[in-house]
């Protein structure tokens, strides 16, 4: 399928989505409608597309090769659903060693990378080229983020305006003479992962067509991550997953990141870019914050410590069978409102089966890190606050209502965070749910310290429970985000946390249990019914989800 | 065989077990990277990643790490799995079943078929039979495995919806033993008959050679000369090959396990194969420590047990200089 099809596809199935989304506002949702949910453990992807082929599966999520894309595309028992999504991939530049020294060759390489063409020959058009630190659906991102900014001949000019310029072999030379070193791009092995491989060459070819000497060096993932970290490179590709903010900018380009184990593997330090980084990183307010983003963005462009390549487009495929589907241009169809809404077609009640690409190895929610286990406690815990699938900004999920003050300077600088919840709910059981339990979950990590939580509360200074529906939480410093920190975190039920004897040994899906209480008591859409090691994860309808409808009660 | 040669052969079997321990702790460490460096998530700072490294004892000096190492592979005890934290052991038992389903029925029914045919080209030689044989055990023994599964996979669970795509049982389970024993059986039926398919090719290749030579043998000339029936001269010649199938047949167990991973992975079973490849993938120490450790002490154990039943079948074979 051609780039421009693919591009009319995601208009497409962006608007289609946007339109069945139109017509439901949120806020009105009740459900789920659906009384089970079987979630479908299936490790090999080409056993995944055929189940959905097959009408095995109802939900097949985050689907990326292009070859499959285009064969569900062509199945008339399902309907693919697109949206920009939160990966992205970057040529990584080792800020601290020539050439690579001078932001005015980093830029030059910029502009040398096809994107176009890789975003055709690799991904058949299922991507699209960005010029941005922050994936396009987010709304901090610059409007122009985008922009294929190929155009070798505007970065030869570039570098011979500033003296770089192309010996007789056609290698390119500093301005005092010395010839550029042949380079190498660090790639995962092409056994590993084939396309990112291949996306190496596709880029070596782009530069070296500009007089810049690169050659690839397949490696081992995590040797390639261990010389990312020593700064051993001079390039490297790498993709990860961003968040909806711009806070993590700070985690990747300030100079402070750049120690072992840091995010800073470009190594890049410019007292400019370190300064808005640190108020975007401890703006105080929404304003603020976006100043700083816009600031911090800016200087990105200007510095380009690393190379935006392009970011992946989120495809999912979802059943005919089924009605009410919830999609916006910003999440593809398997979300959790989807799960909220969806009712068979023919009106005949059943499960609903989803895949589950890996298996949740790891159910204790504080120990469980992999994404497959939180595709399954996410259904089960829930958080203070959501998030509004149509401008991914916060929403009102336990607490109906927040308010964020700050106060003091210096050291007595504390930010206050103050979350209403909301009356009349719930936990599966059927106990209420108040602020007692909310603060409790807040006490409980900054106590314990679980890894995944940890930078979360770090900055934690009190949680208090004034009253059933008021939490009071006290910050250290100043900073807008923590908001999204503490407003983040699952809620655990006070009873159940005063139980928990090892939080590291709890195995909750044990009968025998003696580290903790046996099961999983959370307030989310679902409860969990059964889970069969390699095979299956059942879960039903929570009884007492605070958007069920008063008829499904 | 005598009581010296069993002692030496138990030492030196212990000397590779030793060496493997060893190895296994040495090779994983010295690999860059570990469980916590190849996170990538802005979320979780350095302090973070330092926080996750004490949980799983990773910030301990190397040589406090190979003495908890060494002690939980000689008590059985591995400790918790870095990726689940669940013991190893309990991981490891729960995966045990779909492995030894798998293994052990498609050992017994490629062996079966294998030696079968391999007789009856043997027999049958310079005919179609022998024919069909040995191009059918060139064919299926050569293919990449992953391709023959995936092919199957797309005709007989796909194109003709005969067998699942997927797992050892339904979703719901049926209910009652029986019904859960059949679904389980039709489950695993295509990668037990997958797997028998690639792997009977090369026991009927082997037989027929075992068996040619063997009814060419003097014993056998003299058996058929002296007016034995055709069956019982088979049976003689075949006792005269019992020896090196007995041989391979120890030998093929311990590439079981590891011939499992691609078959786990193509019909996503949850088996010991892909623990093992989930482990090394994730630098999961303590899993892929005892995994190998493991499989060590079952090849180790395998080898020993062949060369102590290649002597017993065997009676022309002693060892340690003793003879009769």
């Amino acid at each position: 399928m051609t780039a421009a099809l693919a591009a009319l596809l995601l208009s497409l199935g962006a608007a289609a989505g946007a339109d069945e989304a139109a017509g439901i506002d949120i806020n009105k949702i009740r459900g789920p409608k659906i009384r089970e949910l079987s979630m479908l453990i299936i490790t090999n992807p080409d056993a995944q597309i055929m189940a959905a082929e097959a009408g095995e599966l109802d939900v097949l999520g985050d689907i990326t090769r292009p070859s499959d894309i285009d064969r569900l595309s062509g199945s008339k028992e399902l309907t693919l659903s697109l949206a920009r999504g939160m990966h992205a991939f970057f040529l990584l530049l080792n800020n601290e060693a020539f050439p690579w020294d001078d932001p005015v060759v980093r830029r030059a390489a910029a502009m040398s990378i096809d994107r176009g063409s890789i975003v055709r020959m690799i991904f058949s058009g299922y991507c699209e080229p960005i010029n941005s630190w922050l994936p396009p659906v987010s709304p901090w991102a610059l409007a122009n983020s985008t922009q294929d900014i190929y155009d070798p001949e505007a970065a030869r000019k570039l570098l011979s305006d500033n003296g770089y310029l192309p010996d007789i072999a056609g290698r390119l030379t500093a301005p005092d003479g010395r010839p550029f070193p042949t380079m190498k791009i660090l790639t995962p092995l092409a056994r590993m992962a084939p396309t990112t491989a291949e996306l190496a060459e596709l880029i070596a070819d782009s530069l070296n067509a500009v007089g810049f000497p690169v050659e690839t060096e397949p490696m081992d993932f995590s040797t390639m991550i261990a010389r990312l970290d020593r700064k051993e490179y001079m390039l490297a590709v790498l993709a990860w997953s961003m968040g909806r903010n711009p806070d993590s900018l700070y985690s990747f380009y300030h100079s402070e990141m750049n120690v072992e184990g840091g995010y800073n593997m470009t190594g890049i330090s410019d007292p400019r870019l370190d300064g808005a980084l640190k108020r975007l990183r401890f703006a105080p307010d929404r304003k603020s914050a976006e100043t700083a983003s816009e600031e911090a963005q800016r200087l990105l462009l200007e510095l380009m410590p690393s190379v935006p390549v392009y970011s992946r487009i989120s495809v999912a495929a979802i059943s005919n069978k089924w009605k009410n589907i919830f999609t916006t241009d910003k999440i593809t169809a398997d979300n959790i409102w989807t799960l909220l809404t969806a009712e068979p077609r023919d009106g005949k009640m059943r499960p609903m089966t989803m895949l589950l690409p890996e298996e949740p190895r790891n159910l204790n929610p504080f120990t469980a890190s992999s994404a497959y286990s939180w595709q399954v406690l996410g259904m089960i815990y829930e958080s203070l606050l959501g998030t509004n699938p149509y401008t991914l900004e916060n929403m009102p999920a336990i607490a109906e209502s927040w308010e964020v003050r700050t106060a003091g300077s210096g050291e007595s600088a504390h930010t206050e965070l103050i979350f209403t919840i909301k009356r009349g709910l719930r936990w599966s059981d059927g106990s209420p749910l108040t602020a007692r339990d909310a603060a409790a979950s807040i006490g409980f990590i900054k106590e314990n310290k679980p890894p995944r939580f940890f930078d979360s509360v770090k900055n934690v200074r009190s949680a208090e429970a004034a009253g059933d529906h008021t939490l009071r939480v006290v910050m250290n410093g100043v900073s807008y985000w923590y908001l999204d920190n503490i407003a983040g975190l699952p809620c655990f039920p006070e009873k159940t946390l005063a139980e928990i004897k090892d939080w590291q040994s709890w195995t909750p899906l044990d009968e025998k249990e003696t580290h903790g209480p046996a099961g999983l008591l959370g307030s989310g859409p679902f409860t969990l019914k059964s889970y069969r090691a390699g095979e299956y994860v059942l879960m039903e309808r929570n009884p007492h989800y605070r958007l069920l409808g008063e008829e499904a009660k | 065989m005598n009581g010296r040669w069993l002692l030496r052969r138990i030492l030196s079997s212990l000397f590779v077990l030793a060496a493997v321990l060893v190895l296994n702790f040495l090779l994983f460490r010295l690999m860059p990277g570990d469980a916590v460096s190849t996170i990538i998530d802005p979320s979780f700072s350095p302090e973070a990643k330092a926080n996750l490294r004490a949980l799983y004892g990773l910030d301990r000096p190397l040589w406090e790490q190979f003495v908890i190492y060494v002690r939980q592979m000689l008590t059985f005890r591995f400790g918790l799995s870095f990726l689940s934290r669940k013991p190893v052991w309990d991981e490891l038992l729960s995966r045990l079943p779909v492995t030894l389903t798998l293994t052990v029925s498609s050992m017994a029914i490629s062996a079966a078929l294998g030696i079968w045919l391999g007789v009856k080209a043997a027999v049958e030689r310079g005919k179609l039979a022998e024919r069909l044989v040995l191009r059918a055990g060139a064919v299926t023994s050569s293919f990449p495995g992953f391709f023959v599964q995936l092919v199957l996979l797309m005709l007989f669970a796909r194109a003709l919806p005969i067998f699942p795509l997927r797992g050892t049982l339904s979703v719901p389970p049926p209910d009652g033993f029986f019904n859960v024993l059949l679904d389980y059986g039709w489950h695993m039926a295509l990668p037990v008959i997958s797997l028998s398919l690639m792997g009977f090719g090369g026991w009927a290749l082997y037989v027929r050679n075992l068996m040619v030579r063997a009814l060419n043998e003097d014993f056998a000339l003299m058996a058929r000369a002296r007016g034995l029936s055709r069956r019982r001269v088979l049976w003689h010649a075949f006792r005269t090959i019992l020896p090196p199938i007995l041989t391979i047949f120890l030998m093929s167990i311990p590439g079981l396990v590891s011939g499992a991973v691609i078959t786990e992975s193509v019909f996503s079973l949850h088996g010991i194969g892909t623990f093992l490849l989930e482990a090394i993938s994730g630098s999961d120490y303590p899993s892929a420590g005892a995994s190998f450790y493991l499989l060590a002490l079952i090849t180790v154990s395998c080898n020993l047990l062949a060369d102590v039943a290649y002597g017993l079948v065997d009676p022309r074979v002693r060892v340690g200089g003793e003879s009769r």
